[in-house]
């Protein structure tokens, strides 16, 4: 039987007719009538369509049909169509392969999309029914936020995946600094760690380049993405290690990194798949463990592209290990002129992790610069004052990640500011700066160096801490303000004495008024953006400084409403001060004015 | 010192004086009202022309510190001495910002004298001013520890140079401050350490020869007691070898010879059981018994230090034991011997009389409500606030009964309307009868208004409040009232439904302002009546204001500072106006209610 007789007999039993199986192949009616009235067989690629409405397969269409097959060709061309058909149904059973595992990706995402659709969802509803209720709303969209958060990583690691697969992924060739990046990647899993309460360690070893040229962005994406599986793999109260280390090697320096947890780990079985798409370990809905499955593979594809490695090491039960090793381009950056800078300074640092300590020590000892370490605040307290009476001061003092028996960072850093105007104050923290910022800042602290500290990072960060605002007297470090023009109101002439004489330090240009009046009238016929600050006193003569802030405040000109206005007043009540800001002051600087105090705002303000 | 000092002083004792409630026993109970209420404009006046004085002649003088005569700064220096009598402290806030002004003038001028000097005192000030902070257990109250021992670790550190300085006073402040590094700290070791390194100074011959007019013996005595006070740590079996030698050895250096004198005080002999207890020579039973006998041979109406320790702290004490030991509440003696001490101890705190009350009796008045044992067979937790409120509350009382009809009143307008309003709160969602459910919130409304104001009564800053305005750090201790207050609240049983309101009736309704932060609104089955009792302190505040005044003011922050449910029901026009009857009513029968509570 021929294949085209073979056909024409399955159309019959299925019921089939020509013009049915033309329209649904596309093949035309003549081409099939062909078939039947010249006993030829069709191509190979309309085999495929026709097995798929016959609903038989192509081997089952072919099956003992060699022999009545041969007759209609010659050998070679029968080879020929065999070889297709083999090769078609190879095809067929990547497609089904394929669709299989869209189907199961599909399935798991299901899962995972509609578990926050369900609370965006969820939540839109509840938000609506309680609309008045302004709280529980707030409470509701803070929830969809979460929620969409979550599902914006979801596709953005799809979107991901799918950009690497069709070659459409660049990576950036910008200069980065090494501690910024462990730092930001610190920062981002630092509150996962915490919620889990596992212990973290960052080991750095020595670490010869501080400055590359490369992705930095893909590289967070990599580390976060492999210290975040070691979060969420490891039940809570667990160990994460995370160790990077640097080898030179001709013009590449290879960054080695290491993230080792002591999680449930992985089969062999599950090992030899980590890498696939849709692979994670566990179905989230048994787990709890969400995420697309996509990480690991995205991961694997980017270290790739940087042409770096990247094995995993795992056993059930007992951890696992993640290696990453890429090499990139460094940049030699020498930190001998900064470090010059220093030798004359006297640096306390107050730290009493010893490993941190020890890191500090090192490198401050390796370029000459003069420091103490204390561990707590009270010895701190005390070397400052050895160190005062002895008529050598300190020029800045660090705090350090910990500190023994002490307060917290602000409250130590708040009494040293206030105690020591003068001294620099310098912050070396894992924390994110521009989560404590304000805080940090109010409470005096003027630089921050971020965690892991290097040479480079270190250095720099003290030289421009100690060197930012210098201008002719250390001690009081003032800003240099040339080109400011501040107002000082001020009806007593000792006390706009002594202002005009601290304030001179700043090489801003000083004008003065004696009352309230005076100072209005002043700022009206100035013209607009002369004026850089206010110091404004508050109980004057003729008009007090409450009543000339607000009238300055009410005047119709660009910058009566943003000048800033400082109320320098020994009145300290909760209420007085709250006054000056309902007037329009932006702050308060209490009397008798301390030099110090007065620096540290202008450093602030302008 | 100068007149408007002498002024400012006067005024200060005549508004603790007219606000002491009891101090008016002698008056007729027909006309007791009408006094108190002429006391409280008084109070008001007063506080106004307090407030003049300090923006007139003391804000000025700071300003110009640095050009102040001596004569002007050494009065300044003796009003401050005067508001900081080390025992009835009329003032620390001004003793504080006093010698903080004077720090600073010292250390630019680099007057090492005068720097240790005012450091030593400004370390006083803070410690008097942390007082309002005694018993609250929240870590913003570790920022004012912390700062002061600094102050004291700053001055104390002075001591490399002992041998350089000239001036003894300033040797002494070096000693003194060293030692009372131990008063700031809540952490076991560093007190000792503190209080060790103190007392061998204080032994050197060295040192001694360095200042040989300074009391070093009185320092050495003192020392020892500041170390005998960690004797209650000596059970918690943290102390090192050393700590636990330096701590008994202190203990039987000042206690001992009081146990063997004839006829010792309470005050001296209870230390030296309380340390035997701790350290395991006595059971928990023997040391029950040895308060039974101290307690029993002290008459109620001993106001002396020793009256006070034996009738308030005694039981207070008695009752850990027993909270800590529960098998000792097996023996239904000891329950009955703390339900007759605890009710002579509230009897004793009611009828002190105003001359004892001095910074110890407002110490033995926190203890009670901070380790108030509430067991079946003893007075409600809520039955003993109650009456310390009504005695001590004040005019705060007034205040507290007012906001209670105010809350009344709002909740029978929405209880009307809105049936299910309140069944977030379970003791209320339990009662299936309507009129009984009703019954019920009324009497939790009033409750509430009594108790959400309750950190109050323990800091005790109310006194400072009526003197003048606070300072910004006395403000952030003030704000901790609400943390304090709960934090008593939800400890016993029977005011545990009141602690979410006194948490939260300062934190704003959609969470943007307002304090404290740890008050989660909607996780708090009670956050409605916390709204309704913020509304209604809001318009209680000031029974000056106009009540439609502040109503439209609060209008203005529905929704953000207030509830936008309790607001809509405020803008009907019926309740707003009988809130008004409420807030301007003669407030006669809540003085009468205190009056008799005062009179016992």
């Amino acid at each position: 039987m021929t294949i085209s007789s073979r056909i024409f007999s399955l159309m019959q039993e299925k019921n089939i007719s020509q013009s049915e199986l033309s329209k649904r192949t596309g093949i035309s009616t003549r081409t099939i009538s062909d078939w039947k009235r010249k006993q030829t067989n069709p191509s190979a690629d309309k085999i495929l369509s026709i097995c798929e409405v016959l609903g038989v397969s192509p081997m089952h269409l072919l099956g003992g049909e060699e022999t009545s097959y041969a007759p209609t060709d010659s050998a070679q061309e029968s080879d020929l169509l065999r070889e297709e058909i083999r090769s078609l149904n190879l095809r067929l059973e990547e497609a089904k392969a394929s669709n299989m595992a869209k189907e199961t990706f599909l399935s798991n995402m299901s899962h995972d999309i509609r578990t926050p659709m369900n609370a965006i969802v969820g939540m839109t509803a509840l938000a609506k029914k309680h609309i008045d209720e302004k709280a529980r709303v707030a409470d509701a969209l803070e929830k969809i936020e979460t929620a969409s958060g979550h599902l914006l990583n979801l596709i953005n690691e799809v979107l991901d995946m799918s950009r690497i697969d069709s070659g459409r992924m660049q990576l950036a060739d910008e200069r980065f600094s090494l501690s910024d990046l462990l730092h930001d990647v610190m920062t981002i899993v630092q509150p996962q760690i915490d919620q889990k309460g596992h212990s973290f360690h960052l080991e750095t070893g020595e670490i010869p380049c501080e400055y590359f040229r490369g992705d930095a962005l893909r590289l967070r994406q990599i580390y976060v993405n492999i210290i975040n599986n070691a979060v969420k793999y490891t039940p809570d109260g667990g160990r994460i290690e995370v160790s990077v280390q640097e080898e030179k090697k001709e013009d590449l320096c290879h960054l080695f990194f290491r993230c080792t947890d002591n999680g449930i780990g992985m089969s062999e079985e599950f090992l030899q798949r980590i890498f696939e798409p849709f692979e994670r370990a566990g179905s989230s809905t048994v787990t709890k463990i969400e995420g697309t499955g996509l990480g690991m593979s995205i991961v694997r594809k980017i270290v790739e592209a940087m042409n770096g490695t990247v094995s995993v090491k795992s056993s059930p039960g007992a951890g696992t290990s993640v290696s990453i090793n890429i090499p990139l381009h460094f940049m030699e950056e020498s930190v001998q002129p900064a470090a010059a800078a220093l030798k004359d300074k006297r640096l306390l640092i107050i730290e009493s992790d010893e490993d941190m300590a020890h890191v500090l020590d090192g490198y401050l000892k390796e370029f000459q610069i003069p420091h103490t370490i204390v561990p707590s605040a009270s010895a701190a307290v005390s070397a400052l004052t050895d160190a005062e009476f002895r008529q050598t001061p300190y020029h800045a003092v660090v705090i350090g990640r910990k500190q023994e028996n002490s307060g917290s960072i602000y409250d130590i850093a708040a009494y040293l500011n206030k105690s020591r105007p003068q001294l620099c104050i310098i912050l070396v923290s894992d924390q994110n700066w521009s989560e404590i910022q304000y805080q940090a800042t109010r409470a005096g602290i003027r630089y921050f160096i971020p965690v892991p500290v290097f040479r480079k990072s270190l250095i720099g960060g003290l030289n421009a801490a100690l060197s930012e605002g210098e201008s002719g007297s250390s001690s009081f470090a003032a800003p240099d303000l040339t080109g400011k023009r501040i107002l000082l109101v001020e009806d007593n002439l000792i006390n706009q004495e002594i202002a005009k004489e601290i304030l001179s330090l700043t090489k801003a240009e000083i004008q003065t008024a004696e009352n309230g009046q005076i100072a209005l009238s002043m700022f009206e016929s100035s013209p607009e953006g002369y004026y850089s600050l206010i110091l404004m006193d508050v109980q004057m003569p003729v008009m007090n400084g409450y009543e000339a802030v607000r009238r300055i405040r009410a005047l119709s000109r660009a910058d009566a409403g943003t000048v800033p206005v400082y109320a320098m007043t020994a009145n300290t009540f909760a209420e007085d001060i709250a006054k000056s800001r309902e007037a329009g002051m932006n702050g308060h600087l209490a009397k008798p004015v301390d030099i110090n105090a007065l620096m540290q705002m202008l450093r602030q303000v302008l | 010192m100068e007149n408007w000092q002498k002024t400012y002083i006067e005024n200060t004792r005549s508004i603790s004086r007219l606000s002491n409630f009891f101090a008016s026993e002698g008056s007729a109970p027909e006309t007791w009202a009408a006094d108190r209420q002429k006391a409280r404009e008084q109070c008001v006046l007063l506080r106004k022309e307090n407030i003049s004085l300090l923006n007139r002649y003391l804000f000025p003088a700071l300003d110009e510190l640095h050009s102040l005569d001596s004569t002007s700064v050494d009065a300044l220096v003796a009003f401050a001495d005067e508001l900081l009598d080390w025992k009835t402290n009329l003032d620390p806030g001004v003793y504080v910002v006093i010698h903080d002004a004077l720090l600073s003038v010292a250390r630019v001028r680099k007057d090492t004298d005068a720097v240790i000097r005012e450091l030593y005192k400004l370390g006083m000030g803070y410690y008097y001013l942390r007082r309002y902070l005694n018993g609250i257990d929240v870590p913003e109250a570790a920022a004012f520890e912390f700062q002061n021992e600094m102050v004291f670790t700053e001055a104390g550190s002075y001591l490399h140079y002992f041998d350089q300085l000239e001036n003894e006073d300033t040797k002494g402040y070096i000693i003194r401050a060293m030692a009372n590094v131990a008063l700031c700290t809540r952490n076991t070791s560093r007190r000792i350490a503190a209080s060790a390194k103190t007392l061998q100074v204080a032994q050197d011959p060295h040192y001694r020869q360095q200042a040989p007019n300074l009391p070093w013996d009185a320092f050495v005595r003192k020392t020892h007691q500041q170390m005998s006070a960690n004797r209650e740590e000596l059970s918690s079996g943290t102390m090192t070898t050393a700590e636990l030698a330096a701590v008994l050895d202190s203990c039987y250096e000042i206690f001992k010879p009081e146990e063997q004198s004839e006829n010792p005080s309470v005050r001296w002999i209870w230390p030296f059981y309380e340390m035997e207890y701790n350290c395991g020579y006595v059971s928990a039973e023997v040391t029950l018994s040895r308060i039974e006998h101290l307690v029993s041979k002290t008459p109620p109406d001993q106001f002396d230090m020793s009256g006070l320790y034996a009738n308030v702290q005694l039981p207070v004490y008695y009752g850990r034991l027993l909270k800590e030991h529960p098998r000792l509440l097996e023996n239904t003696d000891s329950i009955r011997f703390l339900n007759e001490a605890y009710r002579k101890m509230i009897r004793v705190l009611l009828t002190c009389p105003p001359d004892a009350m001095d910074d110890y009796f407002f110490y033995v008045i926190r203890a009670v409500i901070t380790d108030y044992y509430e067991v079946e067979g003893v007075p409600s937790y809520k039955e003993i606030t109650r009456q310390l409120l009504a005695r001590f509350g004040g005019e705060d009382y007034i205040r507290f009964c007012r906001t209670g009809a105010v809350i009344r009143c709002i909740c029978a307008a929405i209880y009307q309307k809105e049936p299910d309003f309140f069944d977030d709160i379970p003791f209320l969602a339990a009662i299936g009868d309507p009129a009984e459910k009703e019954k019920a919130l009324m009497a939790y409304a009033q409750d509430c208004g009594l108790y959400f104001d309750f950190g109050l009564l323990k800091m005790n800053i109310s006194r400072t409040m009526l003197t003048r305005n606070l300072f910004e750090n006395e403000y952030r201790m003030y704000c901790l009232h609400t943390d304090s207050g709960h934090n008593d609240l939800i400890e016993r049983p029977s005011t545990a439904c009141f602690a979410d309101i006194a948490l939260g009736h300062h934190r704003w309704y959609d969470g943007s302002d307002g304090y404290p932060v740890r008050y989660v609104r909607n996780r708090s089955p009670y956050r409605q009546m916390t709204d309704i009792t913020a509304c209604a302190a809001y318009l209680a505040a000031d029974p000056g204001e106009d009540p439609a005044g502040t109503l439209s003011r609060m209008q203005k922050k529905s929704g953000k500072q207030f509830s936008p449910m309790v607001m809509a029901y405020l803008s009907d026009q019926q309740l707003a106006e009988e809130i008004q009857r409420i807030l301007k009513a003669d407030p006669s029968p809540y003085y009468e209610e205190i009056r008799q509570y005062v009179s016992g």
